[in-house]
């Protein structure tokens, strides 16, 4: 009778099949959902990027504008008088003893809080050139509502503007080395051979160097006398070419042992050629992993720029990012005496924080036993 | 075994000759020099200086032969053990290194084992908790602490530290102690100053390892010998840390081997704020002012400790694994 | 005619185990899986009895269940499992001691043992077959190790091992699937079990292996006169191995009989239908009959009989509405049906 086993004729197939009439990306919603943190971080993104959108708009004063009579300026009270929002001028004196500025505002000069104010030019989303800000003060004054730094630049207006490239810069870099790397994986584990083995020991090559010190040395490397765009476009490169080589590997594992599979296998028998195979059947298994490595890749890009900007070999002044502003939040007489310098640095944390959180909620719901 | 460990070294030499040589042409990239540095700092004290001895010293330091000749003349030098003369300070290479590695070694090395300490039960709580909340407020405390940048934190703890508790943090010695010989009050004193930077450097791979553990041990409840463990009557504290943590700590013991190298190289910034002897700030300021001949040197060798950090990582997995076969 | 079985009742015929009326849920993200709605069943001590049905119907709950191993988000939440270790013992509730309690734990890998269906995966990779046997026989039996270790190497030989010595010093990635399985069965009769729950032990296992393993397992059995719960989806494995059978459907046991009465005398549609789906070697040539339709989805209810959906003698108005009671056939052999066609 041993012989004559046999499984019954609906077994496993029929039950995944009932599971699986809900949608695999529905599923995954629902997992993501779940993870109330990670849902939290999505928010708080996207409320940051639309930030981000529309921060010349939101940005009262060019970043770069000074001030003497605003130095070391706290953040503006603000109240409400003849049925407007006011702030109030700032006397400004000066502590003999310590040999600091002091502010006080002078509650009897209000000065009203104006909407849809025209300020300095800016380009909107990069194209349509605008001077329309959200608020202001009359001409002469400034409204600083997180406080002003030792040249009285308003501090606000630099948070963002430095949002623009801390935003973007490390998340397009993450973008674009997670390109090369499925692409690079996917190519060494589809041809094997010589390929494979070539590209395999630029990846060890590359593994060799520690990656601080290589990145410093790049960064250091960089030409100094470009302009800000150049010089963003290549500390993408250098955040691109630094973190590829892990996915890489990765993505070269699961190709390869896609590649044995059956259906690889029909693919080919059935003449179709790489790139179909590749696009059709390679890269759509692997992509879900791919898209897990990259959110989590995200905040640690970010810290790079910052960390890089705030050695002074990422982006550097004029030009602005939270890791230049950073450099002023580091002196123990701007954390104790200055404390609103600090903000640029939770707006930071809050950052990373969050995609940190939506990363895991995203691998958690991608990938629920890993 | 010997004649694995044997090919990896032998492979490692070539790597390290190439990251040499790579290293060093992207070391020497940007132009000018640190002599361009030393001269302009020479004419401001002393006025001038002839244009031979200007030529006599780009001699001595051979700013201007051509790439080849430059790397050839370092690396043969740094092969017989001469890491040559640092531009900036006049001092041997060598001797300034060695004793900041020391430092920044084992720095690390508390750091590392602080991390293991802590990142194994936590991780381990936490993934036998999972959606509790306490789990939650672990989660959300890791992510905080991968969040927070590391010399921000140091600041912090520095003020907290000399406000509160009237404690001279930073640096390495209280100055009694600088020239004083090895002894058990040295070290007490030692340990006074660097607890922070070793929480701080701690601090991030921490919070990581922490994750990694709570991700592979969750991956480790759902395999069939746990069960089996369960099914023999096992405790369950027995099931998870002889059965379950044994398994799952793999990564962790592979992340040895990059971790070390990482924190070493990691501790820059927080080595800045707290002012610390440290590797990291030296070899930032080796690049700043195009010290080429010691940026380089130090990049070979963090990267050779990255590459020994491997291997050591490999042979640990394959003790802890039995599965795992060297060759 | 219903048959509830009093504790008095078991009082009076010898079960190693009595289930009754168990019932375990799922919480899961997609909602509630109510994998066992009331399962009831006995294995008379020295028997060997077979749980059949298809792939979800709950079969590997029961058997979990009875060892207190149900984890993450399964509860328990109805029913009584009673255990009698000797026969002219009270019989315990298995339910009423905690998962991790001292209880339980002296019960586990003791008097009862499990095998699971994966022999790649259930032993512990880090650790040699030896020392993973002689931790459990230094559990329940002995404190001197070099004991256990000879216990161990006693055991190995006796399920057939070629070379005990040193396979109880390999490690499981150097053993074949059906070694495993076999080093899987020496770990659970280590301390000679009353009850050995064996959860499709051969399942992953090719056909001369699986033979091997059964032989060996009937072997050990009439040998030690340990009970059996043996697990599978293989009527022939059944018609091999065991002395009774339940077989099961979507959380309850639908039919209990003698071996030679499920395949003599089948009484529910569904026992019929498994039955039916069987090739046999004289009948090649014809279509197989397989079972109309699919097990229903897990997280929704179906009412009244679970099988009316598939069922081709279904009663409108009556199997669509109310769940079958259990129904006693033939008392003398203890043959059960859950049916409306029978009350
Ligand atoms: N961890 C779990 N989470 C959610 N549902 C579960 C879990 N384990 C089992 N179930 C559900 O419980 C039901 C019974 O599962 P069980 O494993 O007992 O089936 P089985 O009869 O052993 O099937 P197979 O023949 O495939 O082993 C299934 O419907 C399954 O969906
Ligand atoms: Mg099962």
């Amino acid at each position: 009778m041993a012989t004559d086993a046999t499984q019954l004729p609906t077994s496993k197939a029929a039950a995944t099949e009932d599971v699986g009439q809900i949608p695999q990306w529905q599923l995954m919603v629902r997992r993501f959902r779940r993870s109330k943190l990670s849902v939290s971080g999505l928010y708080v993104l996207i409320v940051l990027y639309v930030f981000m959108i529309f921060s010349d708009f939101l940005a009262p004063y060019d970043h770069n504008r000074l001030d003497s009579n605003y130095a070391w300026a706290p953040p503006s009270v603000i109240g409400f008088e003849n049925g407007q929002l006011v702030t109030y001028k700032l006397k400004q004196t000066l502590d003999q003893v310590r040999f600091e500025w002091f502010y006080e505002p002078d509650l009897s000069a209000p000065l009203p809080i104006q909407f849809f104010v025209q300020g300095y030019e800016y380009r909107f989303l990069g194209i349509i050139p605008s001077r329309l800000h959200l608020f202001g003060v009359e001409e002469g004054y400034q409204i600083n509502i997180i406080g002003a730094d030792k040249d009285g630049k308003d501090v606000f207006s630099r948070l963002m503007k430095g949002s623009q490239v801390s935003l973007t810069l490390g998340f397009i870099g993450v973008i674009v080395s997670v390109i090369i790397g499925s692409i690079v994986g996917t190519a060494s584990g589809y041809f094997a051979g010589a390929v494979d083995n070539f590209i395999q020991r630029l990846i060890e090559l590359l593994r060799s160097f520690p990656d601080v010190p290589l990145f410093l040395a790049l960064a250091a490397a960089l030409p100094m006398g470009v302009p800000v765009e150049v010089r963003f476009f290549l500390i993408t490169l250098i955040i691109a070419l630094i973190g590829w080589t892990g996915l890489a590997r990765e993505v070269r594992g699961k190709v390869m042992s896609y590649r044995a599979s059956d259906y690889t296998a029909a693919a080919v028998a059935a003449g179709a050629s790489h790139w179909h195979i590749i696009t059709r059947h390679l890269i759509p298994n692997s992509l879900s992993h791919i898209i897990v490595v990259g959110t989590l890749a995200i905040p640690g890009a970010i810290g790079s720029e910052t960390a890089l900007s705030y050695l002074g070999l990422g982006i550097l002044p004029p030009a602005v990012s939270w890791g230049v502003m950073l450099r002023d939040a580091q002196t123990i007489e701007a954390i104790t005496s200055y404390p609103w310098m600090l903000i640029p640095v939770g707006v930071l944390i809050i950052t990373v924080l969050s995609f940190y959180l939506l990363g895991d909620g995203v691998r958690d719901a991608v990938d629920p036993y890993a | 075994m010997l004649n694995y460990i044997a090919r990896r070294l032998i492979n490692m030499v070539v790597l390290l000759v190439v990251v040499s040589f790579v290293g060093f042409f992207i070391i020497q990239l940007p132009p000018g020099s640190i002599l361009d540095v030393q001269l302009q700092r020479f004419r401001q004290m002393s006025g001038d200086i002839s244009r031979e001895q200007v030529r006599a010293l780009e001699e001595r330091y051979g700013v201007n032969d051509p790439f080849m000749t430059k790397y050839w003349k370092w690396i043969s030098r740094s092969v017989q053990g001469d890491f040559g003369t640092s531009f900036e300070t006049d001092q041997s290479v060598g001797d300034r290194i060695w004793g900041r590695l020391g430092f920044s070694v084992s720095l690390s090395t508390f750091a590392l084992l602080f991390t293991w300490l802590v990142s194994i039960p936590i991780g381990v709580y936490s993934a036998t908790h999972r959606y509790t909340v306490p789990d939650y407020i672990i989660t959300f405390i890791q992510f905080v602490g991968l969040a927070i940048p590391g010399f921000l934190l140091a600041l912090v703890l520095l003020i907290i530290a000399t406000r509160l508790f009237n404690h001279q943090v930073g640096r390495l010695f209280s100055p009694e102690f600088i020239d004083a010989p090895w002894s058990f009050a040295r070290v007490v004193d030692m340990a006074k100053h660097v607890w922070i930077a070793v929480l701080v450097l701690a601090m991030g791979a921490t919070a990581g390892l922490t994750r990694i553990m709570r991700a592979n041990l969750l991956d480790v409840l759902n395999m069939q010998y746990v069960q089996t463990a369960r099914a023999k009557g096992l405790d369950e504290v027995v099931v998870i840390w002889k059965h379950a943590v044994r398994n799952a700590i793999q990564p962790l013991v592979m992340a040895l081997g990059t971790l070390l190298p990482a924190l070493i190289v990691g501790e820059t910034l927080v080595a800045q704020v707290l002012s610390l002897p440290t590797i990291g700030p030296m070899y930032l300021s080796a690049l700043r002012s195009q010290d080429m001949y010691l940026a380089g040197t130090i990049l070979v060798i963090l990267s050779a400790l990255l590459l020994i950090g491997n291997l050591i990582g490999d042979l640990l997995l394959a003790w802890v694994d039995p599965r795992v076969r060297l060759d | 005619m219903t048959v509830h079985p009093s504790a008095a009742s078991i009082a009076s015929t010898d079960d190693v185990i009595c289930v009754e009326d168990l019932k375990v849920s799922f919480y899961t993200d997609l909602g509630i899986v109510r994998a066992l709605n009331g399962v009831s069943f006995n294995i008379p001590r020295g028997k060997v009895l077979g749980v059949v049905g298809e792939s979800g119907c709950g079969k590997s709950i029961t058997g979990l269940s009875i060892m207190q191993l149900v984890h993450g988000a399964g509860r328990t939440e109805g029913g009584r499992i009673l255990f009698r270790e000797f026969a002219d013992r009270d019989p315990v509730d298995i339910l009423t001691f905690g998962k991790n309690s001292s209880e339980m734990r002296a019960i586990r890998g003791n008097n009862i043992s499990m095998i699971f269906q994966e022999p790649m995966s259930s032993l512990n990779p880090c650790y040699s077959v030896g020392n993973q046997i002689e931790e459990a026989i230094l559990l329940h039996q002995t404190d001197d190790k070099l004991e256990a270790a000879r216990r161990a190497i006693e055991i190995l030989t006796k399920v057939g091992m070629p070379n005990p010595d040193r396979i109880a010093k390999s490690y499981p990635h150097e053993l074949s699937g059906g070694m495993r399985q076999r080093a899987m069965i020496a770990m659970a009769l280590s301390c000679n079990p009353t009850l050995l729950i064996a959860d499709e032990p051969t399942t992953a296992l090719d056909v001369t292996t699986e033979a091997n393993i059964l032989d060996l397992m009937r072997g050990l059995q009439s040998e030690i006169g340990t009970s059996i719960m043996f697990i599978t989806h293989n009527m022939g494995v059944v018609a091999q191995m065991c002395d009774e059978v339940a077989v099961m459907y979507l959380g309850r046991v639908v039919e209990r009989a003698t071996v030679d009465d499920i395949f003599y005398d089948p009484k529910h549609p569904y026992t019929i239908a498994l039955l039916q789906s069987i090739p046999r070697l004289g009948r090649s040539k014809g279509r197989l009959a397989s079972i109309e339709g699919t097990v229903p989805d897990p997280y929704s209810r179906v009412e009244g009989c679970a099988f009316h959906l598939r069922c081709p003698a279904k009663i409108d108005g009556v199997c669509d509405v109310t769940v079958p009671e259990e129904i006693v056939v033939d008392a003398a052999k203890g043959h059960t049906v859950r049916c409306h066609l029978y009350s």
